[in-house]
Parts: C-alpha cells; sequence; structure tokens
C-alpha cells in the first residue's frame, strides 16, 4: 500500500504507516504458515501420493492386482509391507486389515464401484477412494493394537455400515504368519 | 482517471499485480513440481521430468509384482446399471421358451413350490450373472450347473429378459405383518453388516443384487450359510461374504424368516 | 434511496423461510444421530434430509441473501434506481422454481446424493436440473450489478465506486467465475449421465471441477458479511471506516486468490498431482490475508469510534463501544467465531494436519462453525439494519434482537466445538447413525449429544429471527430516513484506475485458475479409460 491515494494530512499518514505494518505482518504470518507445510513435507515425508495411477473398477475382480486373493498385507523382498484393499458398497476387502508394528507399510486401494474413503481412527491414515484411479499411501504404526477403519465418504444409503477394522500386531508374529500364507489379513 | 489504462506496462500498478500473481505461481510451481518430488526419501525418479510429471499428476503405469492368483474360479461377470438395457419382446419370447426347462424348479410363473429361488420379475441383471457364474464354474451347484453350462450366452440374456418381465407374484409362505427385523433396517455397523435392503430393494438396490421379498427361508438361509462359511464364493471381491461371515446363526434365521414372510415389492412404473 | 423494496424483501423473505425450513431439518438430523434417539427404521431419510439441508443452505440460502442486500447496495450506494428490475424479478422466479424443482425429487428420495453430487452417485435428473436454475438466476444478478455499476460509472466519470458498490460487484464476479465449475460438472458430466444419455462418468474429473467451485462459494457466501463489517458496521456504532482503500484490496484479494486453491478440497484424492496439491496449498495461506487485513482495519474503526465516544487505555476502549447496539454484537460475536474458524481452517489448509481430520465431522463442524456462525450472524445483522428501509417500520425490540444474536452464537458454539471434537477423534461424517454402544465410539456419546442441544438452541434463535421480523409488520410506519453506507474517516477524492474497477482483478483471476486448474483438468480430459459406470440411487426398489 506504497501508494495510498492522495493522503492529506498527519493524520491519514498516521494511519497509512500503521496500516503498512500490519499487512507486512500479515504477509509474515502467512509464510510462515506456507513455510511451515513445505517444511513438513519435506522434514516428514507427509506429502500426498507420488504418482497417480488408474485402474478399471469393474474389472478389479477378474484379475491383476486387486483381484480377492491378492487383497491382504504382502511382505516385500525390501522389508516392507504392502497392504491392498478395495473399497465398495458397503465394506472394504479385507474387512479386517492385519499390519506388524514398526514396519514401512504401503497402502494401495481403490473403489469397485463409487467414491469412498478410507480412515484410520487414531492414525494419519485418511484417504480418498475414486473409483478409476488407486490411491497410494504409506504409513507406520509404533503399537500394537485395533483401529477402526470406517468408510468416511458418503457412498450411498448403507454408508453408515461400513466398517472395517485394522489390527497391528508385533512384527515378529507377524513375519512367522507370512510363512505359510502369502497375504494376511485378520478375517474372522 | 478514464484515460488511465490499466493494461499497461506504464501502470505501475499493473506490473506489480501481475508480477507478484506470476512470481507466486512459479515459486509454488518449482517447490511443488521439483523441490518437494526430490525430498521424498523412498522414491527414485528417472529424471527430472519424471518428477515433473509424476508431481503434475500424468498417469504412470504401475509395476507391480505378480498377483496371487486365485485357486478358485471367481466371477467373471462385468456388473453395471445400465448393463442388459431393454430387452427386445423377441429376446422376452426365446426367454419363455427356454424357460419351460427351468419349470420343473422354479414353477411355471417364475415361483417356486421346492423352495428354489422364486424368479418371476427378478432383475435380469441378478438372473443373468447367476447364470454367467454356473457356466464359468464360479458357482457351483449339482442341478443348476449341468442346466447352465448348455446356455449360449444369448439364452442367458434372453432367460433373464423373460424372468424380469414377468408380474411379481406373491408366493405361498407369506405372513405378513412382521416388524423388520434390525439386521434388515438398520444392520449391524460395527460389524460391517449394511442394512440388507440398502442392497436388496426396500431401501435401494445395487445393480446385480437380487430383491429377496418371498424368497424361501430354507433358500435364503443356505445361501448365508454358504457365504458365511466361503462355499460359495462367486460375489464379487467378498462382498456378500464380508456380511455373512459376521451374522450370526440368529440373526441369519431371523433375516430368512423375515424376507420369507414378505410380499414382493410392487414394479415401479417404468422398468429398465 | 431505496426503489426495489418488494423486489428486495421477497430476496430476503424466500431466503429466510427456505432456512428456516433447512434449519429443521439439520436439527432434525442432529437429533436422529445423537445417541438421544434410537437408530431411525430407514437411514436413506437422513440422506435424503441430508442432500435437501445442504442444497438449501448451500445454493439457495446465501444466494438469495446476497442477491437481495446487492440491490439493495446498488441502489442506495449509487443513489440509483435499479436498472432492469424485470430481469432481477425474473432472476428471482427462476431461483424459486429451481429450489423446488430440485426439492420434488429430493423430498421424493430420488436425489440423494447430497449437496456435493458425488457422481458416479446419479439421481434424478430434475434435481441437478433444479440447481442449475437456481445458479442461472443468480447469474442475472452478477450481470445486472455489472451493468448498474457500469451506467452509474459512465454518469459519474472520475469518482470514486462507492465501497459497497465496489465490494458487491467483486462478490457477484467471484461469484460468476466459481460457479463456472460446478456448471461444467453438471452440464457436462452428471446430467448428460441422469438423463440417461451416457452411463460411465469421470468421477475424478468430476471432483475437480466440483473443486473449483467448492472453495470459492464460501467467500460468495462470506462477502455480504465482510461488506457490513465495512460499510455498516462503522456506521452502526457512530463511527467512520479507518482505511476506504484497504477495504478495496480485501475484496480484490478475494476476488483473485479465492478461486485458484480448491484442490486443497482434493488433498486426499489420488487422481490429482501432489505438485498441484502443493500449489493450491500455498495459495490457501494467501487467502488468509484478506481476512487479516480487515480484522485490523475493522478493529481499528470499533477503537476510534470508542476513543471518540471517551474510551480510554489500551483495550479500556472496548468498554466505550455500544454494546447494546444488535450490528455492533451481532459483529463481535460474528468476529469470535471467525477467529475460532480460521484457526480451525488452518488446519484444513495443509495436506499435514489436513490427513488427520479429513472428512471427519470436524469439518462439518468446521464451515458450520465459518458459515453458519460467522456469516450467517451478519445476514441477521444487515436484515435488522436494512428491514425499517424495507418495510417503512421501526424494528421496535432491541432487546429480542440481542437475545436473538446471543442464541445464535451460543447455540453454534456448543454446536460446533463438540463437533470439532469428535471429529479430532477419527468420527466419520455424513452417517445416518452410530452404534454408541460400542467402546471405540463411546467416547463420542456424550459431545454428539451437546451438538444436538446446540442445534435446538439454534431453532430457538431462529424463532426469535422470526418473531422481530413478524413484530416488525405490526409496528406504526416510521420514515427511516435515507439507507447509507459508512464513510471512511479519509473518504478517497481520486483513485487509481486498478482500485476503482474490476477488470485487472478479473483478469489475474481467470488467469490464475489457468494455471492452476488447466494442467490437472486437461490431464484427466486426456486420460483414457477413467470413466467409471453411474450409480443410478432411488432408481429402482
Amino acid at each position: 500500500m506504497t501508494s495510498s491515494p492522495h493522503i492529506h494530512d498527519d493524520g491519514a499518514a498516521v494511519a497509512a504507516r500503521a496500516e503498512r505494518r500490519w499487512a507486512t505482518l500479515s504477509i509474515v504470518i502467512i509464510v510462515v504458515i506456507a513455510g511451515v507445510a513445505a517444511f513438513a513435507g519435506i522434514h516428514q515425508a507427509t506429502m500426498p501420493q507420488v504418482r497417480v495411477e488408474t485402474a478399471d473398477p469393474t474389472t478389479l475382480h477378474i484379475g491383476g492386482e486387486f483381484v480377492e486373493t491378492n487383497l491382504g498385507s504382502a511382505a516385500e523382498p525390501d522389508g516392507t509391507v504392502t497392504v491392498r484393499a478395495i473399497g465398495q458398497r458397503y465394506s472394504f476387502t479385507p474387512q479386517c486389515i492385519l499390519v506388524p508394528t514398526d514396519t514401512p507399510i504401503t497402502l494401495r486401494a481403490t473403489s469397485s464401484d463409487v467414491v469412498h474413503g478410507l480412515l484410520i481412527q487414531g492414525t494419519n491414515v485418511n484417504t480418498m477412494l475414486v473409483p478409476g484411479y488407486v490411491s497410494v499411501l504409506t504409513a507406520r504404526f509404533e503399537k500394537p493394537g485395533e483401529h477402526l477403519m470406517p468408510c468416511q465418504e458418503f457412498c450411498s444409503i448403507g454408508h453408515e455400515g461400513m466398517w472395517a477394522r485394522v489390527k497391528v500386531i508385533d512384527k515378529a508374529a507377524f513375519m512367522n504368519m507370512t510363512s505359510n500364507r502369502r497375504r494376511l489379513d485378520c478375517v474372522e | 482517471m478514464s484515460a488511465e489504462s490499466v493494461f499497461s506496462l506504464r501502470n505501475r500498478w499493473f506490473i506489480t499485480a501481475v508480477g507478484i500473481t506470476a512470481g507466486l505461481f512459479l515459486l509454488t510451481a518449482v517447490v511443488g513440481l521439483i523441490v518437494l518430488p526430490y525430498a521424498q526419501r523412498d522414491v527414485t525418479f528417472t529424471s527430472i521430468w519424471d518428477a515433473i510429471c509424476s508431481a503434475a499428476g500424468v498417469p504412470q503405469v504401475r509395476s507391480s509384482a505378480a498377483p496371487v492368483q486365485p485357486d478358485f474360479k471367481v466371477s467373471t461377470v462385468v456388473v453395471t446399471a445400465s448393463m442388459l438395457g431393454q430387452p427386445s419382446q423377441e429376446s422376452i419370447g426365446r426367454g419363455a421358451t427356454l424357460a419351460q426347462q427351468c419349470a420343473i424348479c422354479h414353477g411355471p410363473v417364475g415361483v417356486s413350490r421346492a423352495d428354489s429361488p422364486n424368479l418371476a420379475g427378478q432383475y435380469a441383471s441378478a438372473i443373468y450373472k447367476q447364470l454367467k457364474d454356473f457356466t464359468s464354474g464360479a458357482r457351483v451347484n449339482a442341478i443348476m450347473t449341468p442346466f447352465a453350462v448348455s446356455l449360449s450366452e444369448q439364452d442367458m440374456v434372453d432367460l433373464s429378459a423373460y424372468y424380469a418381465y414377468l408380474p411379481r407374484l406373491p408366493a405361498y409362505h407369506p405372513e405378513q405383518g412382521k416388524p423388520a427385523p434390525r439386521i434388515v433396517v438398520n444392520g449391524a455397523p460395527m460389524r460391517n453388516i449394511a442394512a440388507c435392503g440398502s442392497c436388496h430393494g426396500a431401501l435401494d438396490n445395487k445393480a446385480g443384487s437380487p430383491w429377496l421379498e418371498g424368497q424361501s427361508a430354507a433358500y435364503i438361509r443356505t445361501q448365508l450359510q454358504a457365504f458365511a462359511s466361503g462355499a460359495r464364493r462367486n460375489d464379487i471381491s467378498q462382498q456378500m461374504r464380508n456380511i455373512a461371515r459376521q451374522m450370526t446363526p440368529e440373526e441369519i434365521d431371523e433375516v430368512a424368516q423375515y424376507y420369507a414372510s414378505q410380499p414382493p415389492q410392487s414394479r415401479r412404473a417404468s422398468s429398465e | 434511496m431505496l426503489n426495489s423494496r418488494r423486489l428486495i424483501l421477497a430476496h430476503f423473505w424466500l431466503a429466510f423461510g427456505v432456512f428456516g425450513l433447512a434449519l429443521l431439518l439439520g436439527a432434525w438430523q442432529m437429533f436422529v444421530r445423537s445417541p438421544l434417539q434410537a437408530w431411525i427404521s430407514n437411514p436413506e431419510w437422513y440422506y435424503r434430509s441430508l442432500t435437501a439441508h445442504g442444497t438449501v443452505m448451500g445454493y439457495v440460502f446465501p444466494t438469495l441473501v446476497a442477491m437481495g442486500f446487492g440491490y439493495a447496495i446498488s441502489e442506495a450506494a449509487l443513489k440509483q434506481a435499479l436498472i432492469g428490475r424485470r430481469w432481477a424479478w425474473a432472476g428471482f422466479w427462476l431461483i424459486a422454481v429451481g429450489a423446488v424443482t430440485a426439492m420434488v425429487p429430493v423430498s421424493m428420495g430420488l436425489a440423494s446424493v447430497l449437496y456435493t453430487f458425488y457422481p458416479p452417485l446419479i439421481g434424478n435428473p430434475f434435481y441437478y436440473i433444479g440447481v442449475v436454475l437456481v445458479v442461472v438466476g443468480s447469474w442475472i444478478w452478477v450481470a445486472l450489478m455489472s451493468i448498474n455499476l457500469h451506467v452509474w460509472k459512465r454518469d459519474h466519470p472520475g469518482e470514486p465506486v462507492p465501497l459497497a458498490m465496489f465490494a458487491n460487484v467483486a462478490g457477484s464476479y467471484l461469484w460468476a467465475w466459481t460457479a463456472v465449475g460446478a456448471a461444467l460438472e453438471l452440464l457436462f458430466q452428471i446430467i448428460p449421465v441422469a438423463l440417461g444419455l451416457r452411463s460411465t462418468i469421470d468421477a475424478g474429473l468430476a471432483r475437480v471441477f466440483f473443486s473449483w467451485t467448492l472453495h470459492a462459494i464460501v467467500y460468495f457466501w462470506l462477502i455480504p458479511t465482510y461488506i457490513a463489517y465495512y460499510t455498516i458496521f462503522p456506521r452502526a456504532i457512530g463511527g467512520k471506516l479507518y482505511s476506504d482503500p484497504m477495504g478495496r484490496l480485501a475484496f480484490i484479494l478475494f476476488l483473485v486468490v479465492s478461486m485458484p486453491i480448491g484442490i486443497h478440497h482434493a488433498f486426499a484424492d489420488p487422481q490429482v498431482g501432489a505438485g498441484f496439491k502443493f500449489i493450491h496449498s500455498a495459495f490457501t495461506a494467501l487467502v488468509a490475508l484478506p481476512t487479516l487485513l480487515t480484522i485490523f482495519t475493522i478493529c481499528a474503526t470499533a477503537e476510534v469510534a470508542a476513543r471518540m465516544r471517551g474510551g480510554r487505555g489500551p483495550f479500556g476502549w472496548i468498554k466505550a463501544l455500544p454494546w447494546s447496539n444488535p450490528i455492533m454484537l451481532a459483529t463481535a460475536l460474528s468476529f469470535v467465531m471467525l477467529g475460532f474458524g480460521g484457526a480451525g481452517g488452518l488446519i484444513n489448509m495443509s495436506y499435514q494436519l489436513n490427513t488427520t481430520i479429513h472428512n471427519t465431522q470436524w469439518i462439518t463442524g468446521h464451515f458450520h462453525l465459518i458459515f453458519g456462525g460467522a456469516i450467517v450472524i451478519m445476514y441477521f445483522a444487515i436484515t435488522y439494519d436494512l428491514w425499517p428501509h424495507l418495510t417503512g417500520r421501526a424494528l421496535t425490540s432491541v432487546r429480542l434482537m440481542r437475545a436473538q444474536l446471543w442464541l445464535w452464537f451460543i447455540g453454534m458454539i456448543v454446536t460446533t466445538f463438540p463437533w470439532h471434537w469428535v471429529g479430532i477423534l477419527g468420527m466419520p461424517r455424513r452417517m445416518a447413525f452410530f452404534d454408541y454402544s460400542s467402546p471405540a465410539l463411546a467416547a463420542d456419546a456424550m459431545s454428539v449429544t451437546m451438538s444436538a442441544f446446540g442445534g435446538f438452541i439454534l431453532v430457538a434463535s431462529s424463532i426469535l429471527f422470526f418473531a422481530v421480523l413478524i413484530q416488525n409488520r405490526r409496528a406504526p410506519q416510521a420514515e427511516p430516513g435515507e439507507y447509507r453506507f459508512a464513510t471512511a474517516i479519509h473518504p478517497p477524492i481520486t483513485l487509481p484506475a486498478v482500485l476503482n474497477g474490476h477488470a485487472l482483478w478479473i483478469a489475474l483471476m481467470v488467469g490464475l485458475t489457468v494455471t492452476n486448474y488447466g494442467f490437472p483438468i486437461m490431464q484427466l480430459l486426456v486420460t483414457p479409460e477413467t470413466s467409471v459406470p453411474a450409480v443410478y440411487v432411488g432408481a429402482e426398489k
């Protein structure tokens, strides 16, 4: 506001000066906020998914990554765990996801019909499932325990019944289980 | 003042406003499209172009490990709301002829006396999907499988069209007036059971799901038990197994009794 | 000089009429999903009600308020009879007809898709057509505001446009452009599918189009409130506006930066690249700037006015403000809610913090506090301020007005604070009922019950609001005098062209839309095979 128009007296000059100070402060506040977001993005690796991927929702069940026997948790050679899941009206498959503690987890999920949302309570795992696209996010669970995993997006009548669960178990126990099953879940 | 041109390189406001806006966009674009992608720890990019394209949202082909293939037959039907469309009179007519071989179990007008499913007025997509699954082996039944494997694709379409066309008749065992059990209207959210009615009619219909009013209690019970045990696995991506395995035997019984006691809902004016 | 009183009254009555009905639905929703009530026997009723509540509160009510207030500003600030009054009535009736057209299928349960549409869910085509009619009706208003300003400028060359009108027209341009996103989604994606001309739809693209509208629409709702801060509040407390150019700058910033930031609603969406999410996040931070400037200017305005009234001390002047004045009270309460709501907004705007609360009850709590609280309380204030000039009768009960405003404030706080809290606990949005008997959800029960009582307080407040307006009908006729807007301490004598017109800022708004939305939209358009089968709602039983 350097060119505040037609300032005629001292009062106006004082007012303009106060305004300029406040405007500068406001801009500083905003730069700090944006900076913090960028910093968090870099140092805590909490950026949105890196790549956009597509998947045909109508044929997920016939073959490929999201065929039902490939859903669940898979131990990868590099020591990480990949969890694959789908959302459909009105359940996630698997409806109970099993993950180990202290392990980098990559969640890959998509929807076979409408828009769903996947939220693991008590964690930062929270993403949309949009039919046609694959949602990918990374997570790490520190403590064993159980979490609820509701669908957080309206997916038509029946949405209120779409609650799955996540069970976090000790890493060693999880790895033991992978020796006789290639895809794990905690569905009973 | 009207002489003062806004869109002019001599207007300081114009230069400043456009400059700041463009500068902000460029700054955020460089940070968002180049700096932040490279700051990701677990990701490697083949080139700066790869990083920019990824961050801009260009879809990429995944390189996924070989999936674990099913050791059983899964349903291969693609179910959509607009499948089968408007049947022709000819298709319905052919279906009527073909349906004569089904009448022993499913009744001459699509209403069974033998605990087989009633088919009169059933959704075409639901009938078609089951016929396809019997043919492919995704669903197995000692009586139905031999019938189904002899059907051509067109036969299945025609049969579905015919039965969908038939009027919905009341079955033989209605004891109406029972209040709907909670599991039917509300489900059990914490056990991931949505209300039955949100897919099977009454509240809403999900494409490929049948409506259930007036079906035999024995049939509904058997199928729910088969889904729960995993003996029946032709529900796409476990959508029905997820629900059935969470139900108690009492709830399964309650649901079966309730639907068996209900008269079919009258068909809406225009059918698809 | 208010010539079009019937026109303005019609807008306000229709606005508050539909508001009252939608408020009852909202309170009912709070009640039925709380532990106070057993699970409803048909969850579909809940989503039906939710669709109606959102559509009316989001599209119909604020649009009518902005339009009615806009016509009043055009006449009172420009001192010029409204040009195109017949067109204005046509716009009004389009909105009325559109609202009814949309609400009939919704009330029949044929379009329970929520006001955010959510394709591939597809409801009855008349629902979408009704919404389009509402938007088209409001575009007539946009055109009329532009024409009226243009004619005034032609007749008053070189004179500064009154701030109220400058802001009003900025708001109308903002709305015209921000509505384009949803219009593209409706006209080219949803309606053809709803009519059965196509059976597939790209849900990812539709979400990006909708985000174009979804965020900036909030600023369209906000602008009448900000106009009231700048041009009604100073006059109502017997003071003058601290700075006129600062006000213009705030509205210009809204015009430029409230649009190209909508993808922050799609942080968790898989179809948008991370880079564009960051760009939108950064610009979202920028949109806090006009609000920070406004807080300064309005607080300075209040302080100057209070010191003129004999207020002393660094904070002691606050006591000298005319607290018994409903406009003073409403503005102060609005600021408090804006402060809390804005702080919540800072959490939503960054991808990192957003992940903890995305699509939880926090979000609903947030926008109810900002829109239902900070914004709507000023809609009440505008109504109280304008009403005697519209009806020619005085508003007699200042105490009733104050009680109404306090109840609204208390109701909003009681409703939204627990709402935010259960969101942090991870309670998902838009569910017809919850199993509070589950240990995992038992902690939510108390908060949800409190929210429901907050909803009842809001209903009580709205009853008082209508009582004030109905009392006014029985009050004796009184000449209210000319309807004036606040003047600045240093009124501008001449202004640089950029501060007296919108052209540059519209160009920047469109330019930023192209840079921030162009690539994501083009990318999704050319990506093959991402159209998915439509899922029809309520079509077959």
